[in-house]
């Protein structure tokens, strides 16, 4: 059951999450850019996209891009912030610091690390398929671009959202025999006895 | 496992699999260019309206033009992800995934939708407000603070809707049966 108590826990968790995110969100930035550039580059031949992160952006390079050139800046904070959502769902539970619970949490945390690789590749070919203008076309079909930007769009929408959900759903939230909360216990000298 | 922990499991599984097909259903409605003419873009102009007249009864002196809302030295557009609508959605799909009764789903979508386009209007009232006077704040408090906290409020309304629900599926199923009994 969802109480008080629960939605206070989860306030202190948001409240938590808040610093702790925007203290780290520059390493894990290079962690998922790393992460999406090897996964581009397994399906490029040459491997020519290059992401290198910095001040709230992963600028997009390429090494066949005309030197000079603007490089496209992919805002961090909008795949990643989501991360909050996870650590504030978490804290629900009535025991949050527990062993099992916390082992949980990394679970779904390193599952939230993996959905945000993929999404930040799915941004990278949305600005490959809708943005290069010829380029674009020349080496784009409909299909593709649908694909890529439609991908990218859903997770935009509703994706960055439902992805903390589900991952707390599935690792974090006990059996619906557990409720959120204990109820208080009454009259346990009687129980014991 | 127990038989009560492998049907409570598969009802887990079962409803995260509703959850998704209808988000995708969902998503695949309001970003289909008819509906979003037609519905998501008078929706979030009638949104910048009503914040657009609650600001100039603050005293901000608010001018809104279509789905923007402006004033002489700040604006701001409100684009898809800030209408509130992807939260409705993802409560909507959770709702209707969730095993209880029609008419408590449509009780629990209308409450919940009006709850959440709510504090979607306080959201951006407060968001231009901070762009017009704490700019070096605002980027922050549009990405992560206020985002968060409006799918947060959808997440623990729908929480809060189904730990109130008798599931279908649990009072038909044998492990329902035997907690009655």
């Amino acid at each position: 059951m969802l109480n008080g108590r629960a939605a206070l826990r989860g306030l202190v968790g948001f409240l938590l999450a808040l610093p702790f995110w925007f203290g780290f969100s520059r390493p894990y930035e290079s962690a998922i850019a790393a992460g999406a550039q090897a996964a581009i580059n397994l399906f490029e031949s040459p491997d020519v996209t290059r992401l290198q992160p910095g001040n709230g952006e992963i600028l997009l390079d390429r090494r066949d891009f005309p030197p000079g050139s603007a490089r496209p800046g992919l805002p961090g904070p909008d795949i990643h912030f989501n991360f909050v959502l996870l650590v504030t769902l978490f804290a629900l539970d009535h025991k949050p610091l527990r062993g099992g619970h916390v082992a949980r949490f990394l679970a779904a945390a390193a599952a939230l690390f993996f959905v945000h690789v993929v999404a930040l590749v799915f941004q990278v070919h949305s600005v490959y398929v809708t943005s290069l203008g010829a380029w674009s076309k020349a080496n784009y079909g409909p299909i593709a671009r649908n694909f890529w930007a439609a991908g990218f769009h859903f997770y935009q929408i509703a994706g960055r959202f439902a992805a903390p959900f589900v991952l707390w759903w599935l690792f974090g939230r006990r059996e619906e025999e557990e409720p959120l909360e204990r109820p208080l216990r009454v009259g346990k000298r009687k129980r014991r006895g | 496992m127990s038989e009560v922990r492998v049907s409570a499991r598969r009802r887990s599984v079962g409803f995260l699999l509703r959850f998704v097909a209808l988000l995708l259903v969902f998503y695949l409605i309001v970003a289909s260019h008819p509906v979003n003419d037609a519905v998501i873009v008078p929706f979030t102009a009638a949104i910048a309206s009503v914040s657009g007249r609650l600001l100039n009864a603050f005293g901000e002196k608010a001018e809104v033009v279509g789905t923007e809302i402006r004033s002489s030295s700040f604006g701001v557009n409100i684009e898809n992800g800030c209408n509130g609508v992807e939260t409705a959605l993802l409560f909507g799909a959770a709702v209707l995934a969730f095993p209880a009764g029609w008419k408590r789903r449509l009780l629990g979508l209308a409450a919940g939708f009006v709850a959440i386009q709510v504090l979607n209007l306080l959201r951006v009232i407060t968001l231009f407000w901070i762009g017009l006077h704490r700019p070096a704040l605002f980027n922050s408090s549009h990405t992560v603070i206020w985002q968060s906290v409006v799918v947060l409020f959808g997440v623990l309304l729908f929480l809060l809707w189904a730990s109130r629900q008798k599931p279908l599926s649990a009072e038909r199923s044998p492990a329902g049966r035997s907690r009655k009994g």
